[in-house]
């Protein structure tokens, strides 16, 4: 059974279900369809506009190597060639069109969802103003014969394409969705037109379809149970099937499950969002962690459902980890603007969101990393350790995901208030959290100067009666004693620990308490000076 | 009964097979069975809750409340944030969820004293059809006071545990292997094991030398 009538089986017979969107069996003659429109125009542009030579060859090459399956070849047209000439040529402005383009390639379909993929790419992210309601229906078109070519097809696609460009795909897919479900909240800017072509076509980047591209692409390559071969040391291809073994279906897999993790985690589900990702054992590196913008998606989005889940040490371990590794790496992506660019403000992201969690749960991290947090965090971090809510909001605001919601508008009623409403809630269910835990910094910096303290000597201090503190101390015990994980590959499993710097117990009256003394670190310093300087020499010898 | 769903459900949250919204009968069946049977399946529950999501017509305020309830049951886990994240913010407001929401603020605060007297002012609360909801509490209780004390006044802990009796209270002493001692105060645990000043000093593995020492020759 093919892919496309599977899902079509199990929803068709359901009305308010039938929003799942049916891949490829989308008619041009339906009315009201903005493609149409997009024809007539497209039509009366290219008139106008001449290809020049050097595009056109570039293209020709392009589809070439495509063609040709030169996989090194088809990385440097996508990653430089492509660049270089939009930088050349398509600063602000699009691509060729479609029937501009398709005509050179002697209508290559193959090519031209490829290329389209581009082109649409290009349009959200360099076109001032964004792209156009019927650009957003055109490009949703596009990834469904992609997928549609790709997951429908009787035996797998002779295909391959660099993982980069398949990581990119998913992660574009992913953004474009989350790009229209905020956009058609934003009703306040709307023309009339727009509007009513919004109300027409409930199932453009419907999530049930976002959802079932994934699922199908992690489905079709027994990635799954490929990792689970992977961890324990098998090998792959043993359960990978036909199409999971051939490189294109098993990465666009793997990047689905990093969607997914991603998905989940904007729509506030942070369970199923861990729970993608339950075969991945990312704390080891592995032949899929190679493209380093999936790695950082990856490493942010656990290392926010941790902070969300308040399971802080994991958060923390999670976040320093890939920041390390950002820091280790960096130069490495320094000649990519756009891929710096990006990186650069997820490491700004993550540095926030490990402040946050070093405020509420204060333990010890690998020392560049502190010593950067220290340097750039330090003011925020002691506001919020005073209990400034107003920094742990504006925190939260700069390095949360864009929160969205999965419905539709309702496009009579709705006020643009609403498209802020996933983030509000997201954003209370942190601040509620830290409001319970608001006294614990206070309470520390108190402990921290003793070694026993009768319970009403510290309730004096902290004005408040003696029954009260107890409740917070127990608070304390309670907030800081995370789930934490031990082993497998599940992110979601764990022990309940407390490895917070400042400890205690109460014994009858008096509280004794356990501080945690470091002694300076040398050895890391020096270790990695030493691999510094013999790379250095290295690359001096073979000048 | 809800031993036997468990299965059964797992076969409706797999894949893309999760967000079909005719399964949330028997999802939200499944839900009562767990308060009936004090059983307990978060990853259903959350099931139900993105259903909500995606179709908010279907949305059911009882339901919501009791998975919210169930939740609860299960601290000091997460879970409840989890739960939580799901459900749109309106919808957080309305009773009984607002209430639900109250008593979880209070239990994640540790403040059980009034947590048990807010139980007991609001006898309609959901909880009657939550089967051994109190003493689930009793159970986080009993975790949080372990971890906080190696001493504890006996009627303090019977404070904690909602006023329990002095029989309930040994019950419960027992239970969890603590003693009572002659002077009223019950014996936890020698916390000076777990709590103890640390002193991290660097270790630096052979491991990690060995490169350096390899590169030297």
């Amino acid at each position: 059974m093919s892919w496309a009538l599977d899902s079509e089986d199990v929803y068709n017979n359901s009305p308010q279900y039938g929003s799942y969107y049916m891949y490829g069996d989308y008619d041009m003659s339906h009315t009201g369809d903005p493609r149409q429109d997009m024809e007539y125009e497209r039509h009366y542009s290219s008139q106008s506009y001449i290809v020049p030579e050097v595009i056109k060859n570039f293209l020709l090459y392009f589809q070439k190597v495509i063609n040709q399956q030169d996989l090194i070849e088809i990385q440097n047209s996508y990653e430089d060639g492509f660049n270089t000439l939009t930088d050349r040529f398509f600063k602000n402005s699009p691509w060729p069109e479609e029937s501009v383009v398709a005509p050179i390639v002697g209508n290559d379909s193959r090519f031209m969802v490829l290329y389209k993929e581009l082109y649409y790419r290009h349009v959200y992210a360099r076109i001032q103003g964004g792209p156009s309601v019927a650009q957003r229906f055109e490009s949703y078109y596009n990834y469904c014969d992609l997928f549609n070519y790709i997951l429908n097809a009787d035996e797998p696609v002779s295909l391959e394409l660099p993982d980069q460009w398949l990581w990119d795909i998913v992660d574009e897919f992913i953004y474009q969705f989350q790009n229209f479900s905020i956009f058609r909240h934003k009703l306040g800017k709307k023309t009339e037109d727009e509007i009513e072509l919004l109300k027409d076509n409930p199932k453009m980047w419907n999530v049930h379809s976002v959802l079932n591209v994934l699922h199908s692409l992690v489905d079709k390559s027994n990635i799954n149970k490929q990792l689970e071969v992977y961890t324990s040391g098998g090998n792959p291809d043993s359960v990978a099937g036909e199409f999971g073994q051939h490189s294109l279906y098993k990465m666009l897999g793997y990047f689905s499950l990093v969607g997914l993790l991603r998905l989940h985690s904007l729509l506030g589900d942070y369970y199923q969002a861990l729970k993608a990702l339950e075969n991945i054992d990312f704390n080891k590196k592995s032949l899929y962690s190679r493209v380093p913008a999936c790695q950082i998606t990856t490493f942010y989005f656990v290392g926010f459902a941790y902070m969300m889940m308040r399971r802080y040490q994991d958060a923390i371990r999670t976040l320093s980890n890939i920041l390390l590794y950002i820091q280790r790496t960096k130069t490495m992506f320094s000649n990519k603007t756009q891929l710096y660019d990006q990186i650069s403000k997820t490491n700004d992201q993550m540095y926030t969101l490990l402040s946050m969690c070093l405020v509420l749960y204060p333990m010890r991290i690998d020392e560049s990393v502190h010593s950067h947090l220290r340097e750039k965090y330090q003011d925020k971090m002691n506001r919020m350790q005073k209990g400034e809510m107003s920094e742990f909001e504006a925190s939260f605001a700069f390095a949360c995901p864009k929160f969205l919601s999965p419905v539709p508008p309702n496009y009579e009623l709705e006020t643009t208030a609403k498209s802020k409403e996933p983030y509000a809630l997201q954003l209370k269910v942190f601040t509620e959290e830290v409001m319970q835990q608001i006294q614990i910094p206070i309470i520390r910096s108190y402990l921290k100067l003793y070694t026993t303290l009768p319970i009403a000597k510290l309730a004096a201090f902290m004005d408040m009666s003696d029954d009260d503190l107890v409740t917070q101390l127990m608070c304390f015990k309670h907030k800081m004693k995370n789930l934490v994980w031990t082993k497998g590959t599940s992110g979601l499993d764990g022990e309940f620990q407390s490895a917070s710097e400042v400890d205690f117990y109460i014994d009858k009256d008096m509280i004794h308490i356990a501080d945690t003394k470091v002694a300076r670190r040398y050895g890391d310093f020096f270790i990695r000076q030493f691999h510094k300087f013999d790379e250095i020499m290295r690359s001096l010898k073979a000048t | 009964m809800a031993e036997a769903m468990r299965a059964t459900v797992a076969s409706l949250l797999k894949g893309i097979e999760r967000y079909n919204p005719e399964n949330l009968n028997t999802l939200e069946r499944y839900v009562d069975m767990q308060a009936n049977e004090n059983t307990y399946d978060l990853e259903a529950n959350l099931a139900v809750l993105k259903l909500y999501q995606f179709n908010p017509n279907l949305y059911q305020a009882t339901v919501t409340a009791v998975i919210l309830l169930k939740a609860l049951t299960n601290l000091p886990h997460s879970d409840f944030i989890l739960c939580k994240c799901m459900i749109e913010p309106s919808r957080l407001m309305e009773e009984p969820v607002s209430k639900v929401l109250t008593l979880a603020e209070l239990l994640e605060t540790a403040n059980f004293n009034l947590f048990w007297t807010t139980l007991l002012k609001d006898p309609d609360l959901l909880i009657e059809g939550i089967v051994g909801f109190e003493d689930s509490i009793r159970k986080f209780v009993c975790h949080v006071v372990a971890s906080t004390y190696s001493t504890i006044r006996k009627d303090k802990l019977r404070q904690l545990l909602g006023n329990v009796t002095e029989a309930q209270a040994s019950q419960w002493v027992s239970k969890y292997g603590w003693t009572e001692q002659l002077d009223g105060y019950v014996f936890i645990a020698n916390q000076e094991e777990n709590v103890k000043t640390k002193n991290i000093t660097e270790k630096i593995s052979f491991d990690s030398v060995a490169a350096i020492m390899a590169s030297g020759r």
